[in-house]
């Protein structure tokens, strides 16, 4: 890049006027002409500005192209995709700092953040589940799973269910509501073992779609569109509620005011308790057979089956054990809202669980927290744009693909290297 | 940008900036589905709150203080109508909230605002459960599925002697509310359904269920739901050359549905449940002719939500800004709204419902006496 | 009896249209390996330019059929097939090289913005069109009868046509060489001189002008839609492709036709609350037995 750079403005003008005529085309008529019954009404300033900002704009990115700075950036975007990244033996994580001060940071929210604060980050801790459930199927096995939904409903109407028909409260329907999903996860994943890349995806799509169905229709056991409440968690037997029906209320015995807030601090100690555990188990578990039996699989199921893996038994393993984590923040969902109904695991809520493996970095615990953070504040700080706040979300989402096409964290690995003087 | 566009950010750019200098205005949240599949009546509850809210600050606010409005959006989903009463509740401070629009949203929400003792007065939700959950300070100013269903059962069995009947519901919570209670009903009077099948929100063609219809050889069918599928469901109806009458309930009155029914003669003889006509109570005669001058046809819910936000500022205005003794207040006192007196029971419904049925013609819904 | 026969009539009118839009799922996965989560709002896109096309050509006082038919085909096709063009030069190109999960997350927030562009700009209440075409041909079939509209006998005739002239255009055409060329090997037909991204562009065009078509025919047809309309009818077509074999063009069709047949009789006969469950149990099992669909080609597995 030594010869100087001129900038062709006849090119870029060219861009310029291109991009404005595909502009008036695809804005012309949805947004120049406004249907009113059978009529319209014509609102022709509003394409002249659409038009006028995609020409400047087209002219400005063509112009910046061509200057030395524009071609480099250029360039580094195209060559920025490579695979993973491998870092130098016995490379020590900074995590070992990281980690004691997010659990402490993580302990202390509850009792600095206001409840609205408090409420949208236990959203945001259960779709860190959710992620992470997914995470171990589409990441780690490489089986695409449109349909992640359906375990999510089955944990919480688990709990609601569980508690109206047999009386089950949260603690017991917490582990219960697990194995069910587990359960689900395996008979969906006998057939699907049959099934390659895409297929799977809509028959897990489809799987996802019965679920709801099913919860829509059999309103005799469901209640159908209606919902179900469901309980809110107690603390050793206290309830955190104003006045109960039996026995005392958490703030009687702590001999406390009554503050609504309680039950949800007591819900994110409880979910940031479990999201931890769940960390460490998938921390440890990628490291067993079993998680580099995933991996392995995803790359290369031939050469994994000849080399004597049963695939059956790994992928079953990998859709068993994201769907049971799954069915857990399904519980947390249900006494988080204190009411299911099935509105709630509509296929989008499956997209944006996928979009939150994706967005993080395939494979990536670190970067499934920060995307499940980003996909559930995101849209409540945008909160502020009214109407505009869905669409802001999916130009974002194209946007994040575009410029991170491999997540926003790279999955690293530490290199071995083999000790000297062990010869075996 | 629209001029629409510029103008909304424009007052609510005004409505931030009076908010952070007059830090005592009474905040009041406008809960429903601005976004999303049912945002055209997010827009009737915005407008007609909007216009309550203006209304009620020239004449000087509440106890002197001004109302500021605060628009949150749930897109009908129960996960976000928790959160954002959660953020009424707490960032806005709202004193009471008109809303939500969808019932299932009103009822995870309905929870929390009971928790944090904020007055709500819904304008739409009709689902029984959402007052029999024993909440004090939850009211609506519109009816409920039952009592529609009821009065649509009886004027089936009574007027229209009719003996087949098909019910049919959009599976959602209240387009099956009101096939429930039309089914109960009707059973009560001793007749049976000749059908009870739910369709798919959101899809256009339902002519495999219109010829089950003409199968069982119904004289009405019933639709429980909203008009986006009563259109087609109506128009699918007359193709297929049935002459069934179709009744359905305070869901599809709207002017879009004989747009998308296709043309009027397929709406022409539509009977229909609904509050007796919203705009035509002496009381609302000036607010109806300001809408009109502005050209906002006040249709669907927006006067219910100018008279959800009288009946929330009145609570207030009277009870020292106190929501809780507010609720209580209403309970015994009936209030002066642009559609005439509102009284309410200990649940918090309206002591009197006031469905009536109405008839399409020239679509027109037009009351029926 | 006329109660069965009516029901096919009803199924085939649905499956066409299915099968339209599946078509430009399948071509796009053919080509590229993706699922196009946004095509199935690409078709809400047609049926308001149809609606806005109808309601333009009324305002200049045409009323006559044929010329509002013919008028509002050319502007959707042209305006849709854009759109088609423009969403896969911005939101699916810079990710050629990418893994084919991140063009489908891309995919679903292109599918995000389009609902919600076409909310703004439109507003979201219900769009309608007026009845162009009435009447029907009706035969009676023992005491009751079975009749099929003018409208849908068009539909049937469109659809058929625009399969037709597609499968002409894919087996005998050099544009349609190129297509298949590109399928089969993206890098070796770059080798041999094609360039595969303008044939890639033209997929998607050809993909939205069939949506288009779709939605030209269904909103004349049932003459309601929304900016959401996009996503039930999206999933049924995909449903549809993967039925057929997702990748093969006539698996396109024959699985919009099974789909919309099984769905129109199993609603009529048995129940109208549980036929989803049952088209979806209906996949799962044709996919148990065929993991590659009915007419797709069956994955070799080499080393």
């Amino acid at each position: 890049m030594s010869q100087a750079v001129g900038i062709n403005f006849k090119k870029s003008s060219v861009d310029a006027f291109i991009a404005g005529l595909m502009a008036l085309v695809l804005f012309g008529p949805i947004v120049g002409v406004v249907l009113d019954g059978y009529g319209f009404n014509a609102e022709f300033g509003r394409v002249a500005w659409i038009v006028a900002v995609v020409a400047v704009g087209r002219f400005v990115m063509s112009s910046f192209l061509q200057t030395e700075k524009g071609i480099a950036l250029a360039f580094r975007y195209a060559n920025s995709d490579d695979g993973v990244t491998v870092l130098p033996p016995g490379h020590k994580s900074k995590m070992i700092w990281i980690i004691p001060l997010v659990i402490a940071v993580g302990l202390l929210i509850p009792f600095i953040a206001s409840k609205y604060v408090l409420t949208v980050i236990i959203l945001g801790l259960i779709y860190v589940l959710l992620g992470l459930g997914l995470n171990i199927v589409v990441g780690l096995a490489g089986l695409l799973d449109l349909g992640f939904v359906g375990f999510y409903a089955i944990g919480a109407y688990g709990l609601a269910l569980g508690y109206e028909n047999l009386g089950l409260g949260f603690w017991s329907m917490l582990p219960i509501a697990a194995i069910l999903a587990a359960f689900a996860g395996a008979i969906l994943g006998f057939p699907v073992l049959r099934m390659h890349g895409d297929y799977l995806a809509i028959v897990t799509l489809g799987f996802g779609e019965i679920i709801r169905l099913i919860l829509t229709n059999w309103a005799s056991f469901t209640h159908g569109p209606n919902g179900v409440s469901a309980p809110l968690p107690t603390f050793f037997g206290l309830e955190f509620k104003r006045r109960s029906r039996d026995g005392e209320t958490f703030h009687e015995f702590f001999n406390i005011p009554y503050d609504s807030a309680y039950k949800y601090m007591f819900i994110y100690i409880v979910l940031f308790a479990v999201v931890w555990a769940v960390l460490f188990i998938k921390h440890r578990l990628v490291k067993m057979p079993i998680g580099r039996a995933w991996e392995a699989l995803r790359e290369d199921e031939i050469a994994c089956r000849s080399l004597g893996l049963n695939h059956v038994l790994v992928k079953l393993s990998a859709f068993m054990i994201g769907a049971s984590t799954g069915g857990l923040a399904g519980v947390f969902f249900a006494t988080y809202q204190g009411f299911v109904n099935p509105s709630s695991f509509t296929f989008f809520e499956s997209a944006l669980i996928l979009a939150i493996v994706v967005l993080g970095g395939m494979g990536s615990t670190l970067g499934v927290v920060i995307a499940a953070f980003c996909l559930t504040v995101l849209p409540e700080m945008l909160r502020e744009f009214a109407e505009y706040r869905v669409l802001m979300f999916g130009i974002l989402m194209v946007v994040m693909m575009i410029w991170k096409p491999r997540g926003i964290v790279r999955v690293t690995r530490t290199g071995f290297s083999p000790k000297k003087g062990v010869v075996k | 940008m629209s001029n629409a566009v510029i103008r909304k950010t424009l007052i609510s750019l005004a409505v931030a900036g009076a908010a952070t200098l007059a830090q005592a205005d009474v905040v009041i949240g406008v809960a429903g589905p601005h976004t999303g599949a049912y945002a055209a009546f997010g827009e009737q509850l915005w407008k007609g709150a909007e216009k309550a809210a203006m209304d009620i600050n020239a004449a000087g606010g509440i106890n002197g203080e001004m109302i500021k409005l605060v628009k949150a959006d749930d897109a009908c989903e129960p996960k976000q109508a928790v959160s954002v009463a959660n953020r009424l509740v707490d960032s806005d401070e709202a004193l009471a909230v008109v809303g939500h629009f969808c019932s299932s949203s009103s009822i995870p929400a309905s929870r929390i605002y009971e928790e944090a003792g904020v007055l709500m007065v819904t304008p739409a939700s009709t689902a029984p459960l959402l007052t029999d959950q024993g909440f004090p300070n939850v009211f609506r100013v519109c009816g409920r599925d039952d009592q529609q269903g009821d009065v649509a059962a009886s004027y089936i069995v009574d007027v229209l002697k009719a003996k087949r009947v098909a019910i049919i519901h959009d599976k959602d919570t209240y387009g099956k509310g009101l096939a429930d209670a039309m089914k109960s009903t009707l059973n009560a009077y001793g007749e049976k359904e000749v059908m009870y099948e739910g369709l798919t929100r959101g899809e256009k063609d339902f002519n495999a269920l219109i010829t089950k219809i003409r199968s069982v050889d119904a004289d009405v069918v019933y639709f429980g739901g909203l008009h986006s599928e009563a259109g087609p469901l109506v128009r699918q109806l007359r193709e297929q050359g049935s002459k069934a009458i179709f009744m359905s309930g305070d869901g599809i009155v709207s002017d879009e549905f004989v747009s998308v029914a296709g043309s009027p003669t397929y709406v022409e003889g539509v009977l229909n449940t609904f509050g007796a006509d919203p705009t035509s109570y002496p009381a609302g005669k000036k607010v109806v002719g300001e809408f009109r001058a502005s050209g906002y046809e006040p249709e669907g819910y927006t006067l219910y939500s100018y008279t959800a936000m009288q009946v929330a500022a009145a609570a207030l205005a009277n009870n020292d800004l106190d929501p809780i003794k507010g609720a209580e207040w209403l309970k015994n006192n009936a209030t002066d709204t642009v559609m005439g007196k509102k009284q309410f029971d200990d649940k918090g419904d309206l002591v009197v419902s006031d469905y009536v049925m109405y008839e399409w013609q020239n679509g027109k819904s037009i009351q029926l006496n | 009896m006329d109660i069965v026969l009516q029901q096919l009539v009803n199924g085939l009118t649905l499956g066409s249209v299915y099968g339209l839009i599946a078509i430009g799922y399948t071509m796009v996965y053919g080509i590229i390996g993706m699922i196009n989560f946004a095509h199935g709002d690409v078709y809400m896109v047609s049926a308001y330019i149809t609606a806005i096309a109808i309601a333009i050509l009324t305002f200049f006082g045409i009323e006559s059929f044929p010329i509002i038919i013919v008028g509002t085909l050319f502007l959707t096709v042209a305006v849709t097939g854009a759109y088609g063009w423009v969403i896969e030069r911005i939101a699916y190109r810079p990710l050629r090289s990418s893994s084919r999960l991140a063009v489908l997350i891309s995919a679903i927030g292109m599918s995000l913005i389009l609902q919600n562009y076409v909310q703004l700009s439109q507003g979201a209440n219900q769009q309608g069109v007026p009845t162009l075409l009435t009447g029907a041909i009706r035969f009676s079939v023992g005491d009751g009868f079975v009749q099929i509209t003018y409208m849908k006998l068009f539909i049937l005739f469109v659809s058929l046509l625009g399969m037709g002239v597609l499968t002409y255009v894919i087996q005998k055409t050099k544009l349609g060489r190129m297509c298949r060329a590109t399928q089969q090997d993206r890098k070796m037909a770059s080798i041999l001189g094609i360039d595969t991204d303008k044939v890639i562009s033209t997929v998607f065009v050809i993909g939205a002008v069939m949506a288009a078509l779709a939605g030209v025919l269904v909103t004349l047809d049932y003459g309601a839609f929304d900016f959401y309309v996009g996503f039930i009818i999206g999933i049924k077509a995909f449903t549809a492709a993967v039925l057929g074999g997702i990748g093969s063009l006539p698996g396109a069709m024959l699985g919009g036709l099974i789909l919309g047949l099984s769905e129109a009789l199993f609603a009529g006969l048995i129940s109208s609350d549980y036929k989803d469950v049952f088209s979806f149990s209906l996949l799962v099992l044709i996919l148990i037995i065929r993991p590659s669909g009915l007419l797709g080609k069956p994955e070799v597995e080499k080393v």
